[in-house]
C-alpha cells in the first residue's frame, strides 16, 4: 500500500516521505510474500459481495497502471490478465459444484456470464500439463502480478518522482506527525499503513498466518493461477518466470511467524504433486512465512480523521484490493485538502 | 434454548442447549460470533494444534472467542498419538483455565476416523491427570464402554466421518449405543449436514448434537445455525413427547365412523 500510494500522489502536489521498518529492498510486509493473485471470483467464495467489486474495480485500475509503470521503467511487471482455473480430482468433483453454488448465491444467479464450466477436451485447451482432470471452472476476469518485480520497480519510480525515502524506520504514527528513532516529525498528513504494526490503533487487527513455497521445474508448465480444490487442503499454483511456480497457502489463526512447518511443507507439497505428478521432481527453492493483517470481519478497514488516514486489515487480499482502496485513499486526502469533513 | 426443566448435564454442571458447535471454517471470526449466538450454544470448541500454543500466537483470537461468553471446549484436532494428546491437552489446561477436552485421536487421514486404541489410551491417561474427558469416538460400543471404564462420563460417538455431512451412517449402532447406555450423556459429534439430521439425533434420544461445517460452511452461517438451533430443540421436544411407533396400515386422524372405506375414497376422486 505504502509504495503504490506514494506513487499516486502526483509529485508536483504532494511532498512525500516513506518509511520502512526494515529494508525497502527487502520489505517485512505481506506484499513482499503474498503470490500476487487478483482473483475477485475466486475470493468471492469466501468473501462477500463488496471485497468482489473492489476487486474487481482494482483489475482495471492494474491494467492501467501497470501499463503506465512499465512505459515508464521500460520493464515489464509480468502482470496477466488471463483468467483463473479451478480443478478438482474426480473424487472431489463435489468441491466444483459446492464452488459454484456457491457463487451463485453471491452473484444472483449470474455466474455463467464469469464462469465456463470445462470438460476435459477444453481443459487442455487452456492448460495442456492438467491432462488427467475430467473437468473444471474457467474464470475469466482474473489476474496475477509478479510481486517480486512490481515492488522494486515502484521504488525506482517514487524514487524518480522524488519521494523521501526511510528505511530501518519503525514509526508510530499519529495526526500530523511521524514518531520514530529520528524523533518526531510534523507533516500535513499522515497515511498509516502499517499492517500488524498499527495493531494498537485497529481494533481487532489479528494477524493470520499464511506459509507459501516457490519451486522450480522445467517439466510442468502453466500458463495462468490454478487452483486445486479439496475437502481438505487448499492449493493456490501461481507460475512464474524461469519455471518458477509460487503455491501457497496456508491459513493459520495465528501470528506465528517463525519458518514454515513440516505439515505445512507435506500439505502443500501432496497438493502440487497432485496437480501434475512432474511437480514431484521440482525443487524447492524458497519458503515464505507471513502473518496477513486482518480485522475480526475480514473487511478492509479504512480510517480518517483530521491529519490521519488509516488503512490496513487488506487480509488475504492485498493485490486484490490494494489499487480500489488506494483511490479510496486519494480521495479522503482530497477531502482533506479541500477542508472537507472527513 | 430449552427449558431450564430439561438441563444437559455434563461432568455435574448444566447446561440449557443441547446444541455444541465449532469454531473453525467460518468466513470471518465476526460471523462465526454471530453464528454461535444465533445457535444458542453455550459451549463451543476450538482446536489449538496448528497455532503454535507454547508461544501464544493464536491469543487474539481466543481472546475473541472467550468474549462470546461460552463454555470452552478446547480439542485435540489433528494429534494422532496419545503423547501428542496429552501435551496439548495440558497446554489447553493452561491457557484456558478449564479441565474440559474434547479428545480426538486421529487414526486415518483419508476419513479422519478416531484410532480406538490410542483414544482409550489417552483417555486414560487424561482422567488421572484430572482433565474431563470428552472422547470423539466411532459409534462401536465396546470401544464406547472402554470408554467408560478409562473414566469418561460423556460420550460423543461420530453421525459420520467429519465434514461429510453424511448424517447418521449407522442407525443401528446409534441406536445400539443409546439403548445400551441409557444413563450416559450421548453427542452425536460429527458427520451432521443438515438440521434434519440433528433433529433426527435427537429423536433418537441423544442427549445433544456437535457440529461445525455445516454451519461454518453454509452461505448463510447465521442463518443455518438458527435453523441447527430449532431443529436441535425440536427434535429434543418431539423425542420427550414420544413418537409414535410406525404402522403398516393406514390410519384416518378423523374418524369417520359413518363412511365405508371405499366411499371415502370415490368422493376423494370425485372431489
Amino acid at each position: 500500500m505504502g509504495r503504490l500510494l506514494a506513487w499516486r500522489l502526483p509529485p508536483q502536489q504532494f511532498d512525500v516521505t516513506l518509511y520502512e521498518a526494515r529494508e525497502f529492498s527487502l520489505p517485512r510486509g505481506a506484499c513482499w510474500t503474498a503470490a500476487g493473485m487478483i482473483a475477485p471470483l475466486s475470493e468471492l467464495v469466501h468473501s462477500c459481495r463488496e471485497i468482489y467489486e473492489l476487486g474487481v474495480r482494482s483489475l482495471t485500475l492494474w491494467r492501467d497502471w501497470v501499463n503506465t509503470i512499465e512505459t515508464r521503467t521500460g520493464q515489464s511487471v509480468c502482470f496477466r490478465n488471463a483468467g483463473s482455473l479451478l480443478v478438482a480430482h474426480r473424487q472431489d468433483k463435489s468441491e466444483l459444484l459446492q464452488f459454484q453454488r456457491e457463487l451463485q448465491g453471491k452473484l444472483n444467479g449470474e455466474v455463467s456470464a464469469y464462469v465456463q464450466e470445462l470438460d476435459a477436451e477444453q481443459l487442455r485447451q487452456l492448460e495442456p500439463t492438467l491432462e488427467h482432470f475430467e473437468q473444471g471452472l474457467y474464470l475469466r476476469n482474473e489476474g496475477d502480478i509478479d510481486n517480486r518485480r512490481l515492488l522494486p520497480l515502484l521504488l525506482c519510480e517514487i524514487s524518480r518522482q522524488g519521494v523521501h525515502l526511510i528505511e530501518q524506520s519503525p514509526v508510530e504514527c499519529e495526526p500530523f506527525a511521524i514518531n520514530s528513532d529520528r524523533g518526531r516529525e510534523e507533516f500535513d498528513c499522515v497515511i498509516d499503513c502499517r499492517g500488524l504494526g498499527a495493531g494498537e490503533r485497529v481494533k481487532g487487527l489479528r494477524g493470520v498466518r499464511g506459509e507459501v513455497m516457490v519451486v522450480e521445474t522445467s517439466e510442468v508448465a502453466l500458463h495462468r493461477p490454478v487452483r486445486l480444490l479439496h475437502p481438505r487442503y487448499q492449493l493456490y499454483a501461481v507460475p512464474r518466470e524461469e519455471g518458477r511456480t509460487v503455491i501457497g497457502a496456508t491459513e493459520i489463526e495465528s501470528e506465528d511467524m517463525s519458518p514454515i512447518s513440516v505439515r505445512s511443507t507435506m500439505e502443500l507439497s501432496s497438493a502440487l504433486y497432485s496437480l501434475h505428478p512432474a511437480f514431484a521432481e521440482a525443487r524447492i527453492v524458497e519458503t515464505r512465512v507471513n502473518c496477513r493483517p486482518a480485522t475480526m470481519d475480514n473487511m478492509p478497514y479504512l480510517h480518517s480523521e483530521s491529519g490521519l488516514v488509516c488503512v490496513n486489515g487488506l487480509y488475504r487480499h492485498g493485490y486484490l484490493l490494494a489499487p480500489a482502496l488506494v483511490e479510496q485513499v486519494e480521495r479522503r486526502i482530497e477531502q482533506q485538502i479541500n477542508g472537507e469533513k472527513v | 434454548m430449552l427449558a431450564v426443566s430439561d438441563p444437559l448435564k455434563l461432568y455435574g454442571r448444566a447446561f440449557g442447549s443441547r446444541l455444541l458447535v465449532g469454531t473453525a471454517l467460518y468466513p470471518s471470526p465476526a460471523v462465526m460470533r454471530e453464528a454461535v449466538r444465533e445457535s444458542g450454544a453455550e459451549i463451543i470448541t476450538l482446536s489449538l494444534r496448528r497455532q503454535n500454543p507454547q508461544q501464544r500466537q493464536g491469543r487474539m483470537l481466543w481472546d475473541y472467542i472467550r468474549e462470546s461468553g461460552c463454555w470452552l471446549l478446547p480439542n485435540t484436532a489433528g494429534c494422532k498419538t496419545p503423547r501428542e494428546v496429552i501435551t496439548l491437552a495440558e497446554m489447553s489446561r493452561e491457557i484456558f483455565q478449564t479441565d474440559w477436552i474434547k479428545l480426538e485421536v486421529i487414526g486415518d487421514d483419508y476419513n479422519l476416523q478416531p484410532d480406538p486404541y490410542g483414544l482409550i489410551e489417552a483417555a486414560r491417561e487424561l482422567v488421572i491427570r484430572g482433565f474431563k474427558v470428552l472422547p470423539y469416538c466411532t459409534d462401536d460400543l465396546v470401544v464406547c464402554r472402554k470408554l467408560l471404564d478409562a473414566g469418561c462420563e460423556v460420550l460423543m460417538p461420530w453421525g459420520a466421518p467429519i465434514g461429510t455431512g453424511q448424517g447418521l451412517l449407522n442407525k443401528y449402532n446409534l441406536r445400539t449405543l443409546r439403548e445400551r447406555l441409557p444413563d450416559t450423556p450421548l453427542i452425536i459429534d460429527a458427520g451432521v449436514g443438515a438440521p434434519s439430521q440433528a433433529a433426527e439425533a435427537m429423536e433418537m434420544g441423544y442427549d445433544a448434537v456437535l457440529l461445525n461445517t455445516a454451519i461454518a460452511k453454509a452461505q448463510d452461517p447465521v442463518q443455518m445455525a438458527r435453523a441447527f438451533r430449532l431443529a436441535v430443540q425440536a427434535g429434543r421436544e418431539a423425542y420427550r413427547a414420544g413418537l409414535m411407533v410406525k404402522r403398516q396400515t393406514a390410519s384416518p386422524s378423523t374418524p369417520t365412523l359413518d363412511m365405508p372405506f371405499w366411499q371415502q375414497v370415490d368422493k376423494t376422486q370425485q372431489d
